[in-house]
């Protein structure tokens, strides 16, 4: 063959693979081979388990399924054979298995350096050090708790009351304004709710479908008594400054400027008695000489909500068989006693105390470590005012401090004295999962396991109608080098010498199950969860009118604009800063690049002369100044600004750093009148256009 | 110079376009055969299932359903293939005469060997793709009867729910990958075009399937 007949061969051969598959078959294979790079993430194949147990950091201590393959978790699910949930989940909870692997999940113990740094160290350091230190402290110690419904507080307090310290306290909670105003009522147990067992509920200021409460189990009771296409099977009624989810899902509305809970529901009292609801109790003569002057026309110029909408509810209120009415705040954390007593004595009104469907004197949770406080008891302290005295230098600063599953730099006000105390500590110790502001301040930092990683239980959270008992149990190996924060304190309790009277998680877990009846070995080899059943008793309640007067006499917050934060799970809480997960959720109404976003009605953007998009300038009271993005939303009162809560982290990972501002930044904290409570609730801005 | 132009005679032309051709035709006619056959068979690895099932068997003459061993989960997840302990439940001896069966009951059950783990999936996809079963299922309940419901499986799986014994698995050399893997442009069949098998509506956003 010449020349000319190869080339004619070769252009034969090329028109023929041409015409064949094999040159895109190949493409296609290559396209598949680049998967085949070490480099790319690889799914681990095995057998798929679900496991339920319960979530310890959402705060309603949801129960879901987390499924396993091959024993590492990749999905948290609703459980539908959970009596609280009823298979409900919340947005936090359904994150948990992605941010078990987050990239601010603590790895291992970590000790601050003299240049300010954190060194990696191993947990035997890291035990000699907690070991030594509070041994030094003596009776100089103080620990704060983020979580609540864990038996674990009961193993801290037991060692500081040892240590012969009683500075032992839980963060500050939508429940410690409660019990104060129950106490003050007449209550002798712990304020409950019995939403299921209610007709109509009136939620005033407390956000029942996104943080307030057992979020995981409201949703789930508005989902059946709301059923899509159906008739609703019970009336919900919502007062609160924003058309949150709560409001939209609301069958009345009751627009309500920020701070005024308690005028509107002084109102709400005066129409009933008007209407004849006067359950009686001593003092209600003079409650109802008290609310007397709170006339709808007042009230409607107090709040904001027109007259016809407080009469409408009212009469919802009267007509219902089981009505019940709930107070509480926005923000889940520093809200007043005052609007808990306004919602104590219509319920009272109403004949809805200590009935199905009312509000219920329930047990508190029992305490079974030796030397223990009473949860009681430290549902009675106020962190706040300790820190604020040990920043004032009216109290000792602790020698030896220890933080669990809290961040109260981040989710305290600044004049809280919460970094003063931590400067002022001698050695502090932050026991978390994740890298907070609270950690990046702490002396040593240790990793605590997750709920699904580790030995804990939920015990009956704030907000429940039913006495409830979960275990978290270990459906997973703890993550890279964390630990259970239960079996660490009771490892150090030991090394000290102190009695505790249980050695180990299991005992202790076993102990309460014990106490309350439950079934330990079902529920902790099938995850089952215990409700117990409890006695009503009869409560002296009765119209605590002097302290609601006191009460309602509280200035409102100062500034042009107020500030109405929204609190939802998707962002997170303060110990948890947004889930990797959930960014896709954050949308531009809450955060903006990295300006939060402030929701205003078009006649306050009309006012401030800005419009949807431009840069705004607030300034609080306390001269704090945050520059955010203007939204335009007519679900908003005028004169009102709404911000999300979750934001302007300065700590975690990529995905909450420095995104937007912490609306808390904005509040300061101040007395309630009466209890002397600290409050921060309320914020007052100036604005104006950036 | 003579010689030269010889070669442009009329005569000449004709040989040297004839013997051209035929170099052409050759080597057209070689590379469709090793384009076609020879090369993507030496590319291709042959393999069979590990157990000659048949779904003939199961959905004809026995009257089972596509969902007894491929259902959605309660999170959403899809089952595929089932497990031994699934086949066991009717298999835990043997049932009848076929050497197959005889030979899973054998090496499977009584072993507690894993049959899920060595099954050969035609459609695997690589780890960077997200496929929901249970959002592509929508249409289903609408479906009447296993012929509908097997055309609707098959368009993006082999049909084997008609075949006696499995299809063969052909598995490429260089990437792994069966050659019945879903490329892209399948997806978007229905991702890019909205029309193209009734208003989908689905999204065609990389985080869609890329997670």
């Amino acid at each position: 063959m010449d020349r000319r007949g190869f080339l004619k061969f070769a252009a034969g051969g090329t028109v023929g693979l041409v015409a064949s598959p094999i040159i895109w078959n190949t493409l296609y294979d290559a396209v598949y081979w680049t998967q085949n790079w070490g480099w790319i993430p690889r799914l681990k194949k095995g057998a798929s388990e679900y496991l339920p147990t319960v979530s310890k950091i959402c705060p309603s201590g949801t129960g879901f399924l987390v499924r396993t393959v091959a024993g590492t978790p990749v999905r948290t699910i609703g459980d539908r054979n959970n009596p609280v949930t009823h298979g409900a989940i919340t947005a936090l909870a359904a994150a948990e298995a992605e941010l078990r692997v987050s990239p601010a999940r603590l790895k291992t113990p970590l000790r601050r350096s003299s240049d300010g740094a954190y060194i990696a160290i191993t947990w035997a350091e890291a035990e000699r050090l907690l070991k030594e230190k509070m041994q030094a402290a003596g009776s100089s110690v103080a620990a704060v708790s983020g979580d609540p419904t864990s038996s674990i507080n009961e193993v801290l307090s037991s060692m500081l009351n040892q240590k012969g310290s009683s500075d032992f306290y839980f963060m500050p909670g939508d429940e410690q304004p409660a019990a104060l105003a129950w106490e003050a009522m007449g209550g002798q147990g712990r304020l409950g709710y019995d939403m299921e067992g209610s007709d109509c509920i009136l939620a005033v200021g407390a956000p029942v479908l996104e943080s307030w409460g057992v979020v995981a189990a409201n949703r789930s009771l508005f989902n059946r008594t709301h059923p899509v296409g159906g008739e609703a099977t019970q009336k919900f009624l919502y007062a609160g400054a924003v058309q949150n989810n709560t409001a939209a899902g609301a069958d009345l509305w009751l627009p309500m400027k920020n701070g005024t809970d308690m005028a509107l529901m002084l109102g709400i009292a005066h129409l009933l008695i008007k209407a004849g609801k006067k359950g009686f109790a001593a003092g209600l003569g003079n409650f109802a000489a008290f609310v007397e002057a709170y006339t709808p026309e007042k009230v409607s110029a107090i709040t904001g909500v027109p007259s016809a909408r407080l009469e409408a509810a009212a009469k919802m209120l009267v007509e219902a068989r089981r009505p019940l009415v709930i107070a509480g705040s926005a923000l889940g954390s520093g809200g007043s006693a005052g609007p808990v007593m306004a919602a104590v004595a219509l319920n009272m009104l109403l004949g809805s105390v200590n009935r199905q469907g009312g509000m219920l004197d329930m047990p508190f949770p029992v305490s079974v470590v030796d030397h223990a406080t009473e949860y009681r008891a430290t549902i009675a302290k106020r962190f706040v005012d300790y820190t604020q005295s040990v920043a004032a230098g009216k109290t000792k600063a602790p020698a030896f401090l220890l933080v669990y599953a809290a961040n109260p730099v981040y989710s305290l006000p600044a004049d809280a004295g919460m970094k003063e105390t931590l400067a002022k500590a001698g050695f502090t110790v932050a026991v978390a999962s994740f890298m907070s502001e609270t950690c990046a301040q702490c002396d040593l930092v240790l990793p605590a396991a997750l709920g699904m990683e580790a030995f804990d239980d939920v015990q009956t959270p704030y907000g429940s109608g039913r006495v409830t008992y979960a275990l978290a149990r270990p459906v997973a190996k703890p993550f890279e080098n964390a630990r259970g924060a239960g079996e660490l304190f009771i490892a150090l309790a030991q090394e000290l010498g102190l009695e505790l009277g249980v050695k180990d998680m299991p005992e202790l877990l076993y102990k309460h199950a014990y106490a309350l009846g439950a079934p330990f070995r079902s529920m902790m080899e099938e995850g089952k969860v215990h409700v117990a059943g409890f006695d009503l008793p009869a409560s002296p309640l009765f119209y605590n009118w002097e302290a609601i007067r006191l009460a309602a006499s509280a200035p409102g917050a100062e500034g042009d604009l107020q500030v109405a934060p929204v609190v939802v799970l998707g962002m997170g809480t303060a110990q948890t800063a947004i889930p990797p997960f959930a960014t896709k959720v954050v949308t531009d109404y809450q955060l903006k690049g990295r300006y939060s976003v402030a929701q205003m009605n078009g006649a306050t953007a009309a006012k401030l002369k800005v419009k949807a998009g431009d840069l705004v300038r607030l300034v609080a009271g306390n001269n704090v100044e945050i520059t955010v993005v203007a939204a335009i939303f007519e679900g908003i009162l005028p004169d009102t600004v709404s911000l999300a809560a979750g934001l302007g982290h300065t700590a975690f990972d990529e995905f909450s750093k420095g995104k937007g501002a912490n609306v808390l930044a904005l509040t300061s904290v101040c007395r309630e009148p009466g209890t002397g409570l600290p409050v921060w609730g309320l914020a007052g801005v100036k604005a104006a256009r950036a | 110079m003579e010689e030269r132009n010889n070669t442009t005679t009329p005569a000449n032309a004709a040989k040297k376009c004839c013997c051209g051709w035929g170099a052409f035709v050759v080597g057209l006619v070689v590379a469709l055969i090793l384009g076609w056959w020879v090369l993507p068979n030496l590319m291709k690895e042959t393999k069979r299932q590990p157990i000659a099932f048949s779904h003939v068997e199961h959905v004809q003459n026995q009257g089972m359903t596509c969902e007894q061993c491929h259902f959605v989960r309660a999170d959403g997840t899809f089952s595929g293939a089932p497990t031994t302990a699934q086949c066991a439940e009717c298999h835990s001896t043997i049932l009848g005469n076929d050497p197959e069966e005889a030979r899973f009951v054998r090496e499977y059950v009584q072993t507690g060997r894993e049959i899920k783990s060595e099954w050969l999936i035609y459609q695997k996809q690589p780890d960077n793709v997200f496929f929901s079963h249970a959002l592509h299922f929508g249409p289903l309940a609408e479906l009447k009867g296993p012929a509908e419901v097997s055309a609707f499986c098959s368009r993006c799986h082999l049909n084997v729910a008609e075949t006696d014994v499995p299809p063969v698995y052909r598995e490429n050399r260089l990437s792994g990958y069966s050659e019945n893997t879903m490329l892209m442009w399948g997806c978007e069949r229905c991702h890019a075009e909205h029309m193209a098998m009734g208003n989908t509506n689905a999204s065609n956003a990389c985080f869609t399937c890329h997670k």
